[in-house]
């Protein structure tokens, strides 16, 4: 089963998306800022990341350029935020970000960008 | 929260405060060349009633988040009209880390913020009233799920709405029953208000 690390300090958008994935069949694992995020990616790897930008304590820009300039993990991550403007889209690409999204997420557009992140877009 | 970030110019013996420790000198080490100097410098201001509109100039251009916190610090200690509209600027920043510091020293001084908070959720710029909502987080005031009520009755931004309805699933009584029912009626179409509405309304329900 697929692992994915939720990263965003709003509880009810962690629920939002873990209700949505565990329903597809992944194994969610959320955590509420970066370095609670870098934690447990240290204990143990994830296949993909869901990271919010605003968050306390450490940033999701940050916590992704860490996860990539640390070499700690190369696993796709998706960031997520209000910011729709394009130098937060490319601030999030140089971080190390695979894909950007808009708030508010539908449930078949996270759920169609994860299997295109997993590599199972064709399933 | 731990501002300090160990990984970048850790403070040594050879910050020694050594030079100048009056109010008019210490503004001028604020834009030393050494983040060290300047991290001393924007502690002992904090003693300074003077100095707000210093280090509120170099909060804007800091590039050290270590200096960043502690010149946070020191407005938080002087707490004055003035430390507060600098925080307030910082959230229109352009760095995410300057919003999310600013926000977080925001939560730390409610008395100061709970009066400008009502302006703010009206600001322009829907960004900034969604990290308004994330202020409103720490606030203990009566006033927050009123606050929350006119956010999700009357905000057109439905991001501003996601937000204060996630911390209305904290916050709601039975008052906001009518406001929840009545946000999912103006988003039909976003799943996401749906199910936060839910939540909150079934914490109502839930006690």
């Amino acid at each position: 089963m697929k692992r994915i690390l939720i990263v965003d300090d709003a509880a009810t958008l962690r629920l939002y998306y873990r209700t949505i994935l565990e329903g597809a069949g992944y194994h969610v694992v959320e955590a509420i800022n970066g370095v609670e995020a870098m934690e447990k990616t240290l204990q143990a790897p994830f296949d993909l990341y869901i990271v919010d930008i605003n968050m306390p304590m450490q940033d999701g820009y940050g916590f992704v350029r860490e996860l990539r300039g640390r070499d700690v993990s190369q696993a796709p991550a998706m960031m997520i935020s209000t910011e729709s403007a394009a130098n937060d889209r490319s601030r999030a690409y140089a971080a190390g970000a695979n894909i950007y999204l808009v708030k508010p997420v539908k449930p078949d557009e996270l759920l169609a960008n994860c299997r295109l992140l997993l590599g199972e877009a064709h399933q | 929260m731990p501002f300090v970030n160990p990984k970048e110019s850790p403070a040594t013996e050879h910050d020694e405060r050594k030079r100048l420790r009056d109010c008019a000198s210490l503004e001028l080490q604020l834009t030393d060349p050494s983040p060290a100097a300047r991290r001393w410098a924007a502690k002992d201001l904090a003693n300074c009633p003077g100095a707000t509109s210093a280090l509120v100039a170099q909060l804007q251009n800091e590039p050290e988040r270590s200096v960043r916190a502690v010149i946070l610090t020191s407005l938080t200690e002087l707490g004055d009209d003035e430390a507060i509209a600098g925080m307030v600027a910082c959230l229109r920043s352009e760095d995410a880390a300057i919003r999310n510091e600013a926000i977080e020293t925001m939560k730390l001084l409610p008395n100061q913020v709970s009066p400008i908070m009502a302006n703010l959720l009206d600001d322009p710029d829907p960004d900034v009233r969604i990290f308004t909502v994330n202020i409103l987080e720490s606030l203990r005031s009566q006033n927050v799920e009123e606050w929350l009520k006119t956010v999700i009755l009357h905000d057109d931004h439905v991001n501003v709405c996601a937000a204060a309805v996630d911390l209305l699933g904290e916050v709601a009584t039975s008052a906001s029953r009518e406001a929840l029912q009545g946000l999912k009626e103006r988003f039909p179409d976003e799943p996401f208000i749906a199910f936060a509405a839910d939540v909150a309304l079934k914490r109502i329900d839930t006690p």
